[in-house]
This record gives C-alpha cells, structure tokens and sequence, in this order.
C-alpha cells in the first residue's frame, strides 16, 4: 500500500461529502418545509447541519499534510489567476466560511428565512465550485488517465453519493436524539425520516447507475487513450485489480442493494432498527468504496515524460 | 523575441560518465536522493530475422536531462503560490521561501526537474547556475563535461546553429511545455520509441 497520497485521499473525499451534505441538505429541507412547515422540518435538519462543519474542517486539515511546509500553507491561494489549485483551496475556504456562517444564522434563527435561504443557496453555489475546482487541478496535460471528463464527472457523483448517504444517517441520529428529547412529536418526525430515507435511497440508486457508467466509460477512455493512459488501465486490471473489485462490490452493496432494502423496509419504519442499520451500513460501504477509488485515481496515474 | 538561455546537448559524443550529474550534486550540495541533472540510458534492439540468417540492431545512448526552463512551463502556470517565475532570461525559478511543498509541480513537470528536498519540506530544481553565470562563468554541468556534450546559450543562437530538434526518446513531444532545449540526435535515436527501447537504469533516476 502506497501511503504519500493519503491526506489528499481525505481531503477530496471529505471535502466532497461536505458540499454534497450541504446541498442535499438544502434541498431535502426545502422539501421537508413544504411538507411538514418550518419549526418542524427544522428540528431534524439543524442536527444534521451541524455535522458537516467537521467534515470539511477535517477534510481541510488533512490538506495541510499534504504539504511539506505547511506554515506556508495560506499562500495556497496567491495564484488564482493561472493555477487551479489555487482556485479550489479558496472556493474551498470560501464554502467552508459560507457553510459555518449559515450554520450559526440558521442555528439560533437569526436573520429571515428568506436570508438564510439565500445564503444558504450561495454556500452551495460555491461548494458545487469548489468541486468543479478540485476536478480541474487533476487535468493536467502530463497526465493522460486524470485529464479527461471522467474525472469531474465522478467527483461530482461522489459529492451527491457521499452527501445523501451522511445526510440519512445525520437524520437518523438526529431523530434517535430527539426521539428521547420530546416524545410528542415523534410520530411526525417519524413520518418525515420515513419519506427522506425514502426519496434518498432512491437518489443514491439513481447515482449509483451514472457512477457504474462512468467508471465504465472511464476505463474504456483509458484504453483507448495514449501510452501512459493505457498503462493506467492495465495497473487498475492487473496490480490493483483487487483493490478496484473491492471498491466496486462495497459500492453496489452499499448504494445498491442496502439502498434498496431500504427503500423497502422505510415505508413505515415499523422495523426502524433494521431500517435504520442500513442506513449505516450503507454509508460505512460507500464512504470506504469511494475512499479506495479515490486511492486508486492516485496510485494508478502514469505521467507522460520523466 | 526576448531572451530566453537554453541548454545544448551533443548525444554524438555524450559517454554517459556522469560528470555532469556529479559537479551539479556538488555545486548545489544537494542530499542523496535528489538530482537537478539525470543521465538516462537508454537501451533498444534485438536480433531481426533478415532473409535466411539473424542480425543483431541492438543499440545505446544516453541523454543528460534537467530542467528545460520552458517556454510555457506547466510547473509555472499550476504552482498555487507564484514561488515559481520566470526571469527576464528565461530561466524558471522557485522561491524556496513561498514555496508550501504542495508538489503539484511534480506532475506537471515532465522533465522529471522538480526535486522535493526531503529536509526542507519545498521544491529545488535547476537555476541554471544563475550566481555562477552572474560571474561570468558558465553552469557546473556544462563545465565539467570532458566531452564538451553540453553547451549553453540563447535559445535562437543555438538553434540556428545546431537545429531544432527537442526531444528525442524517452523526452516528451515539445509541445507539451515549449522547452528550451536544443538536441544533436544520437544517430540511433531516430530509430528509439516507446517499442523499440526503453530507460535502463531507473533505479538510478
């Protein structure tokens, strides 16, 4: 196992379960307010809000293991003009102050819905840019297997994979909180977390058909790409084939079947814990799934010259 | 069109001692591990079946690489701090001093010329013994060559003196970076592809 890329490992997988948390947040609670009014959709999505300031400040922390002189590390953004690391660290650094400034308006309710909504839609904005950003630093001319739409395309799809899967299990644990906080209301919160694991587990099966076809593609781009591009798929078919396996059947277990008996057992929660263990397992398989193929974009690239 | 200094390698007559290699490690003190010059060897052929009988077209170079100091340096235009310019005269330079060691560089670069310096946490590369020409005198690799393979000057002035062949295997195709390198090809060179040879002594770059 080659370790010098772990900390960038983390930081785009984290990075991205930030963002996709944030928007598939948004847009489940912009859902849930119409459905269940605001006081109520409120009280399981701020929990859930809460927990993804960690993620990407972990995510961002692991950046600066990356580099060798880290007390340096905010000049990161001084070359904005040409250089897209230089764009993705301040898009990054962005979202994260949009992200915790929207959190502790929408926290102690400070401000109007109608405020926090639109920064809230700002955040997301600059978070959808921020991967966009983190995509355009791997496509490098020297570096045939990242130089390709694949890879904005499977950012982003693990951005929304790794968003919705964090969210349903933020939900699950808000509402096991609040649960035993006030027992009036659990009925409804009930009737909310059923229909949300429901529209989720949909979406993670949707997105797991768009990622199986552009790993496919991917592949088949490598192959057909020049020298060291071929070279990548031939270290992913052979040296790391294992690897590429196991990423691939923890992403179908995950996304695919938990998500669907998920989707089966949330009708009505009758059997919540069982419901509820899904939710977890899946989002264990993915993340760890995602992680490897992260792992692999790295450890299988092949630059062109010396 | 402003200056821009270049190198001039004569693979005709390079032997591959090494010399060049050596005097830079020394002029610039630099811990094992690190190299601003390689001298890759490259090694290709076989035997062919011609007619009736086998023939054998084996054949050997080697090739002195360093930093290009290229006309459009990637490792410039991905370098997120700006520790990485360009002088007046072309050379490309990195401020150890901005410099985060972030390494994005290193895959931008496919000369191979960006050196991660262990101990410091940033980049070195090749400056083109920028004190040394401030002297007037020339870089360490060009003068310790006992063959006089490498030389140095303007890009134009090389050029048209020599051609402008810039790459030759295993370099990549120019237009990548627009490096500033002017080659006199090894006759077997010609005849040197991905297929047919390949670098010999990687351990050692």
């Amino acid at each position: 196992m080659r370790t010098e890329e772990t900390a960038l490992v983390l930081f785009t997988i984290l990075g991205q379960m930030a963002v996709g948390s944030f928007v598939i947040l948004g847009i489940v609670h912009w859902w849930a307010v119409g459905r269940y009014g605001t006081a109520k959709a409120d009280k399981l999505a701020d929990y859930a809000l809460l927990a993804i300031g960690p993620v990407m400040i972990l995510g961002m922390l692991a950046s600066l293991l990356h580099l060798g002189n880290p007390v340096n590390a905010y000049r990161a953004v001084l070359h904005v003009g040409t250089s897209w690391l230089s764009r993705e660290i301040l898009l990054g650094s962005l979202f994260a102050a949009l992200g915790a400034l929207f959190a502790l308006l929408q926290w102690f309710k400070i401000g109007s819905t109608i405020l926090r909504g639109v920064l809230a839609v700002i955040a997301a904005g600059v978070g959808l840019a921020f991967v966009f950003a983190m995509a355009r630093v791997y496509q490098l001319p020297t570096m045939p297997a990242w130089n390709t739409w694949t890879t904005t395309a499977s950012f982003f799809v693990t951005t929304f994979l790794l968003g919705a899967l964090a969210m349903m299990a933020a939900y699950v644990l808000s509402y096991l909180y609040l649960r035993n906080k006030d027992a009036e209301d659990v009925a409804g919160l009930r009737d909310m977390l059923g229909n949300v694991l429901r529209s989720l587990s949909v979406a993670t099966l949707a997105l797991l058909g768009i990622e199986l076809v552009i790993v496919a593609l991917g592949v088949v781009g490598l192959s057909r790409g020049p020298l060291e591009a071929i070279q990548s798929a031939n270290l992913l078919a052979t040296e790391f084939l294992s690897l590429f396996a196991t990423r691939l059947i923890l992403v179908l277990l995950g996304a695919g079947l938990f998500a669907f008996l998920l989707y089966r057992s949330a009708r009505d929660l009758n059997r919540e814990r069982a419901a509820f263990a899904l939710v977890f397992a899946a989002f264990a398989f993915v993340l760890v799934g995602e992680a490897i193929g992260r792992y692999l974009f790295y450890v299988t690239s092949v630059k062109i010259g010396l | 069109m402003s200056k821009q200094l270049a190198f001039f390698i004569d693979q005709t007559v390079c032997t591959g001692c090494k010399g060049c290699q050596i005097a830079c490690k020394d002029k610039n003190n630099l811990p094992v591990g690190m190299n601003y010059r390689k001298v890759y060897e490259v090694n290709g052929g076989g035997w062919q079946q011609v007619g009736g009988f086998w023939e054998s077209n084996v054949f050997a170079y080697t090739l002195p690489v360093s930093c290009m100091h290229c006309q459009e340096p990637l490792c410039l235009e991905v370098c997120p701090t700006g520790a990485t310019f360009k002088r007046d005269d072309g050379v490309v330079m990195v401020n150890e001093d901005v410099c985060i060691g972030c390494r994005y560089c290193e895959w931008a670069c496919p000369y191979g010329a960006r050196q991660f310096n262990e101990q410091t946490g940033v980049i070195n590369k090749c400056n083109f013994c920028a004190d040394l020409q401030a002297q007037g005198e020339p870089p360490a690799c060009v003068a310790a060559c006992p063959m006089r393979a490498l030389d140095f000057g303007d890009l134009n002035e090389l050029q048209a003196r020599y051609g402008t062949t810039a790459a030759v295997y295993p370099l990549p195709s120019p237009s990548l970076t627009q490096p500033s390198i002017v080659i006199k090809a090894h006759p077997d060179a010609r005849r040197a592809t991905v297929e047919t040879a390949r670098i010999v002594n990687l351990e050692e770059v």
